[in-house]
């Protein structure tokens, strides 16, 4: 069953300077969330930012794999998920590929996620739900540059 | 959003009898005999269920001479699908942002 969450990008700029900006503690600061990111496997760190209902604003994170320019994996749990997420960077004709993987939905909105990026529910939900669906599926956010 | 709805939508969902419930309404309005006749289980403990789903607006309930008709309801469901679109757009809103700060810092051309 679906339950992975994936954004694609294309970036015109090289893979190890993609890399860098999602390495670099203060330039993850300055796309993602305040952090106190190390690029070392086992390293714990947290993404702080303003609290919102069902979440304090605190993400806990794990370093999971560091593979440069390539790979890198955290766990990412928070406001009621508990998943992880993995950057795949791939050299594209000069550009770089970037894509992320949001996956391990667990438990109820692990079942939603499931259930809504599966189509299973297609007959019987609004057209709010299949848009957010087939926005996920479809990768709504991609840049061509 | 309304946050208090929205839990109680998930909270309702979080049981696999309820929603096997709604699966089975999904397909058509019926009476409580006709849902627990696919369970193990009393049909009290299935009105019981029934009546959650009720109370989260996933259920409408109707009387039809001796029978209580129950239907789903969808609409509650939006504040699910508003939970991931939340999450759809933190991301879309994080990838524009990063790739606005590589433009920043190489400028336009690799």
């Amino acid at each position: 069953m679906a339950r992975t969450l994936r954004f694609e990008a294309l970036y015109p700029y090289t893979a190890e300077q993609v890399w860098a900006a999602l390495t670099d503690r203060e330039a993850i600061g300055d796309w993602l969330m305040p952090n106190d990111f190390e690029p070392r496997v086992g390293h714990l760190f947290t993404f702080t930012t303003k609290p919102a209902p069902g979440f304090d604003g605190i993400v806990q994170c794990e370093v999971l794999e560091l593979e440069p320019p390539r790979r890198l994996a955290y766990s990412w749990k928070g406001g009621g998920i508990d998943t992880v997420v993995v950057y795949s960077l791939a050299a594209e004709g000069g550009n770089t590929r970037l894509v992320m993987e949001q996956s391990g939905f667990t438990g109820l909105r692990g079942w939603m996620v499931s259930r809504i990026l599966g189509g299973g529910w297609k007959k019987i939900i609004g057209q709010g739900l299949r848009e957010a669906a087939s926005r996920v599926v479809d990768g709504k956010y991609r840049r061509e540059r | 959003m309304d946050e208090q709805a929205t839990n109680e939508v998930f909270r309702a969902l979080a049981d696999p009898t309820r929603r096997a419930l709604l699966t089975m309404l999904s397909e058509e309005a019926q009476p409580v005999s006709a849902l627990t006749a696919h369970f193990e289980m009393t049909q009290p403990a299935v009105s019981q269920h029934l009546k959650v789903l009720k109370d989260a607006g996933l259920v409408t309930q109707r009387r039809n001479g001796r029978n209580q008709i129950y239907a789903l309801d969808p609409e509650p469901l939006r504040h699910v699908a508003d939970w991931l679109e939340q999450h759809v757009e933190f991301w879309t809103t994080r990838f524009d942002n990063l790739g606005r700060l590589l433009r920043e810092k190489h400028g336009t051309d690799a």
